[in-house]
């Protein structure tokens, strides 16, 4: 049973009340304000590093031996080369989603009895980046990457492809992987590696 | 042939007075709105031009070019001429303010102001009081719900300031024996007005933030609310007139008059008037520190409601304005 306690508003004392106390006390706040110094980031000429887990457009991480043992198992019945997206087809991304439409996802099997991905689409335009697709991911292959300017001129640029995807994620890899995974900016690894971002 | 010459003389000294308090008005922007942005630690207009200095030039062209939507269901003519009625009586009022003391350059007399009218604060007001019907008529002729709201809320607190504006400068006129600005501040030589009449100026400060729609009173605007209130409906420069002329030329003017009223006008500070510092710089000082006053405010406080607002008006600010009447009679016959 939910116990609700009833407060009574505090009433203004007479001197509040006569002195305007409270303008007083927010008027000294805000000229406060006025000689600090803003906080602002200028956008266009200055961009601030997002944390590594940050929730970014996607990307597919390819087949370069750093592999999770899942991946190991699937990989004999699948035509993927070295260098390119690990993904098996398994639609588990998918079944994740909670907006299914926005993936197309085409494999067929070659001749030689082996699985091949051809076709992966995501339209980026309908993803709400709740990252469920990542984590539901069996061999580590869709992550989330650190790019957060995902506008373009026409709405066909909002969809991603595989060749898209895996260069997102070979690009991101290349410059974060080893970057230790933590969660948000008190970290003394963070700043050591760009600094520590001044807030106020 | 004297009288063409005066004719001659008061428009071109007209002119001269709307373009620049256009210009003026157009540099007020920015200043609220670095003085906005700073106050919610962000820097404010920062790009065109050196730190923004030429935003207002950009905003006046966007503002220009704009297409001019009128609604089908509107009243055409009310429509119209709301943006002006709100716009020309508030630039109205600076004919008979006066900016300092008639000097003289290459032997000509300048005088800086326009007229000395006998009744100039009583014209000040009446002015004031019409650009307010410009909102009225815009909640009314926009024939759409939230203009409406936003123009009966500003007739509620129309109706609950007016009366205690009124009694409050009783005041100083009391004290200066006549209703001429210049008049005014030449009684202000000794004591500025306002020592006495301190609850006069809390009163003044009320109505001048009503009258503007200035944030703790602005309730016929009110963008939580009222999406934007009487100006809903308008849009390009039918839409940059309001605030132009409601939050830059009617502050400016109010704020010039509240100086005039309690402040000394041109008068200098106490104990700086050895300074060689000309009546008019000390006016335009006085006139910026109560401005950014009002921008202070503005920026600070939250809204009132509007039976909030009346209550205020008539429950508190008119008995004030009335005690401030009686303190002032009896400063009257005490010193004389």
């Amino acid at each position: 049973m939910v116990r609700v306690k009833y407060v009574e508003r505090p009433d203004l004392t007479n001197t509040e009340r006569i002195f305007f106390i409270d303008f007083i006390k927010g008027m000294k706040i805000t000229i406060k304000n006025f000689f600090k110094k803003t906080i602002t980031t200028a956008y266009p000429f200055e961009k601030l590093t997002p944390p590594k887990r940050f929730r970014g457009a996607h990307g597919h991480r390819v087949k370069n031996g750093k592999e999770p043992p899942s991946f190991k198992v699937l990989e004999k019945f699948m035509e993927i080369n070295e260098g390119e997206s690990r993904c098996v087809a398994c639609y588990m991304c998918q079944q994740a989603c909670p907006v299914p439409e926005l993936f197309k996802i085409e494999a067929v099997q070659l001749p030689n009895g082996k699985k091949k991905v051809l076709r992966f689409d995501m339209n980026l335009m309908n993803c709400m980046y709740c990252g469920l697709c990542t984590e539901a991911c069996p061999v580590d292959c869709i992550i989330h990457t650190d790019i957060y300017e995902t506008a373009t001129y026409h709405r066909a640029g909002g969809v991603a492809h595989l060749e898209d995807l895996s260069k997102r994620a070979e690009d991101f890899d290349r410059r974060r992987f080893n970057e230790p995974d933590r969660i948000w900016i008190d970290d003394e690894e963070r700043s050591k590696l760009w600094g520590q971002i001044k807030w106020s | 042939m004297e009288i063409l010459g005066t004719v001659i003389g008061i428009t071109i000294k007209s002119l001269i007075f709307i373009v620049g308090m256009f210009l003026a008005a157009a540099y007020l922007t920015l200043v609220e709105r670095k003085f906005a942005g700073h106050v919610q630690q962000r820097p404010g207009p920062l790009h065109v031009g050196y730190h923004g200095l030429l935003q207002p030039i950009a905003d006046a062209l966007k503002v220009l070019t704009k297409e001019d939507l009128v609604p089908d269901n509107a009243d055409k003519f009310l429509f119209y001429l709301a943006s002006l009625l709100a716009f020309v009586p508030s630039i109205m009022i600076l004919a008979v303010v006066p900016f300092g003391e008639p000097f003289e350059i290459f032997g000509f007399t300048i005088y800086p102001y326009i007229s000395d009218v006998n009744v100039g604060l009583l014209l000040a007001l009446a002015f004031g009081s019409i650009s307010l019907y410009g909102v009225i008529f815009a909640g009314w002729a926009s024939n759409s719900k939230y203009p409406m709201i936003g123009g009966l809320r500003k007739a509620a607190v129309l109706i609950g300031y007016e009366v205690a504006l009124g009694f409050a400068i009783a005041g100083p006129i009391m004290q200066a024996g006549t209703f001429s600005l210049k008049g005014i501040v030449e009684a202000q030589q000794g004591l500025w007005f306002i020592i006495p009449n301190i609850l006069a100026f809390v009163v003044i400060i009320f109505a001048v933030l009503a009258e503007t729609g200035r944030t703790p009173f602005d309730v016929q605007e009110a963008e939580a609310e009222l999406v934007g209130g009487y100006v809903t409906e308008y849009s390009a420069m039918k839409f940059g007139l309001f605030p132009l002329a409601e939050w830059y030329i009617a502050t400016f003017v109010l704020s010039a008059i509240t100086v005039i009223l309690f402040f000394g006008g041109w008068n200098p500070l106490p104990l700086l008037g050895w300074l060689p510092i000309p009546g008019m710089v000390w006016f335009f000082l006085k006139l910026f520190a109560v401005f950014m006053f009002f921008l202070w405010v503005h920026w600070t406080l939250p809204r009132y409601r509007v039976d909030q607002i009346t209550e205020l008006a008539w429950k508190v600010m008119l008995p004030l304005a009335l005690a401030n009447i009686f303190i002032v009679a009896i400063w009257i016959m005490i010193f004389g």
